[in-house]
């Protein structure tokens, strides 16, 4: 991609708010900029397994094994999201005449608009680890079904995350009528 | 350029390289995949920590000696080079339940590292060998892995079977991530998954040769029973095989029986056959001669009724004959009395002559009957002749 085309602009704010430096996927710097937002979903990831790891320790050494038990699910949820992270696939600029398909502009701005997604999703999922964390210090509200939703928003981001290969690959999800 | 191997064997988990012992004329340069990455500490402090890329001129070359040299480049640069995948690392372990009984195992921990611990590894490579191996590690964390979490585990595993269940299973791993996290986060590891594996303990061994003795003995015993069973069987078969050849011996006997009963039966149909053929053809022969003497009866009582009718006509017309003659008398009597009486010559005397020659005429004719009944005939068979008949009605006999 040459230039930065206007309609995701928008996007690329949006992910240069977190990652400084970010500049979408012009030519040259596709392949860095794709490692910088996967080390950052990572980091995110990270985040939210230190956030369910002291919701872990201090459940687990206070007897309270229920709660303990859905930390150390989501740790291993998060665990699973960043070895899927780093070991996804980036995709290539394949020689012309080679018979593969690189990437075209109009995937780059679909992939563009993913990471932006994903980013959103998994800072969500930090909020929510966070929450839960503050909800067992304070205990205000329902602990464990916040340990929960931060569960499941990790997954979801894990299996959005996944669409990335498709993304690359250049197929087309069929858009869901609202 | 050349390409530099940090990694010789798969149990190599982290290496610290000092770039300085690298002097070769060919620049050097590393691949980092993935799971690979590499910390460069440069003049003692931490620079990049890269991944997935192609690190050129790592060290060596002329241009880096020249550099030394002339003393624009670091004085001090070391690479070090990090596994960053999951991998699993066995740290054998012995210890006692609650029990008293030993047990021994091994205690699986699988670590990860991230990308920005790398450069704990440090922490390592301060008091150890630049080269950091599975036995390495394993050595460093063994001895806390077995005071902080084996041995509180086994200890509250009442028995052998508690070590079995899954609840000491959560507990294990559980207990590894609360009380490892302090050592694994200083070398720069993530626990992502710990679970024992015990062997059997004395007792289990106990219990499985009983389970197996007991496994045998009631194999034996079914096998004795099999067996029992099987004579049971055998003694049955003998016995329903013996009763069957006596029922089919005395079914053969009685077939045998059967078969001179019937002969001697058929013996007998036959001669009441034959009996009865004769006593049918004397019947018919009997018939034949009922028939013929019927017919015979017949024919003569025919020709009696033949007779009496001839005879009865005979009779009717001798009857007829002297009526008309005793008819034409009287007429003629009547016509001579008349005529005497009209020529007055009807006199005593002539009555009584006509009277007495009237009775001679009746005397006659009354002989003439009579005469015939004074002598009756018999036949040879006993049966009554009457005149005129030809032969006997009862024995068709001619008679002369």
């Amino acid at each position: 991609m040459i230039g930065t085309p206007l309609d995701i602009l928008p996007y690329i704010r949006g992910v240069q708010l977190i990652l400084v430096g970010y500049n979408g996927y012009t030519k040259g710097s596709r392949l860095e900029n794709d490692k910088i937002v996967r080390e950052e979903i990572t980091r995110a990831t990270t985040r939210v397994r230190s956030h369910m790891q002291n919701v872990f320790d201090s459940q687990f050494k206070g007897g309270n094994v229920d709660i303990a038990r859905a930390a150390k699910q989501c740790m291993e949820e998060c665990d699973y999201l960043i070895e899927d992270v780093s070991k996804a696939v980036s995709g290539m600029e394949h020689a012309f005449l080679s018979g593969q398909r690189s990437p075209t502009n109009k995937d780059l701005k679909k992939l563009i608009k993913h990471d932006h997604e994903v980013i959103e999703m998994v800072t969500k999922g930090v909020n929510l680890a966070n929450s839960s964390e503050h909800s067992i210090a304070t205990e205000e509200g329902n602990s464990k079904q916040i340990i929960m939703q931060t569960t499941q928003m990790i997954s979801s981001c894990r299996g959005f995350f996944g669409e990335r290969s498709t993304v690359l690959a250049g197929l087309r999800q069929k858009k869901v009528k609202k | 350029m050349t390409d530099f191997r940090w990694r010789d064997s798969p149990d190599t988990i982290a290496r610290l390289v000092n770039a300085e012992n690298i002097q070769t004329l060919s620049t050097q340069q590393v691949m980092l995949k993935p799971n690979e990455a590499c910390a460069m500490i440069i003049d003692g402090r931490i620079g990049d920590i890269l991944t997935e890329t192609l690190l050129k001129s790592m060290a060596g070359g002329f241009s880096r000696w020249i550099g030394d040299k002339m003393g624009v480049t670091a004085n001090d640069r070391r690479l070090l080079f990090a596994m960053t995948g999951p991998m699993d690392y066995w740290i054998p372990f012995e210890g006692q339940i609650a029990d008293g009984e030993k047990a021994k195992g091994y205690a699986n921990l699988r670590l990860r590292m991230n990308l920005e611990d790398v450069p704990k590894l440090l922490n390592y490579f301060a008091n150890n060998a630049p080269t950091l191996t599975r036995e390495g590690l394993i050595t460093i964390i063994a001895d806390e892995v077995n005071a902080r979490v084996i041995t509180p585990c086994l200890a509250s595993c009442a028995s052998a079977a508690d070590l079995r269940e899954g609840a000491f299973l959560e507990r294990f791993e559980m207990t590894a991530e609360s009380e490892m996290r302090n050592l694994l986060s200083n070398l720069g590891f993530t626990l992502l998954k710990a679970f024992p594996i015990t062997n059997p303990t004395d007792m289990e061994l106990v219990q499985k040769h009983r389970a197996t003795v007991q496994a045998k003995t009631a194999g034996t015993e079914v096998n004795v029973e099999s067996q029992l069973a099987h004579y049971a069987q055998t003694e049955a078969l003998t016995l329903a095989r013996i009763e069957l050849e006596t029922n089919v011996a005395r079914a053969h006997a009685r077939g045998q029986v059967t078969i001179e009963l019937e002969s001697e039966l058929k013996e007998v149909r036959a001669k009441e056959a034959h009996w009865e053929a004769e006593r049918g053809h004397e019947r018919g022969k009997m018939e034949l001669r009922v028939d013929e003497a019927d017919a015979k009866s017949k024919r003569a009582m025919d020709m009696f009724a033949e007779v009496q009718e001839r005879k009865s006509n005979r009779i009717a017309n001798q009857q007829d004959f002297q009526n008309q003659r005793m008819e034409q008398q009287n007429d003629l009597q009547t016509k001579m009395m008349e005529m005497a009486a009209n020529n007055g010559a009807l006199t005593p005397e002539v009555m009584q002559e006509f009277l007495r020659q009237q009775t001679a005429q009746k005397a006659v004719d009354g002989t003439a009957s009579e005469s015939a009944n004074i002598s009756p005939k018999f036949c040879s068979c006993g049966t009554g002749l009457s005149p005129g008949w030809k032969a006997c009605p009862s024995c068709g006999t001619p008679i002369a």
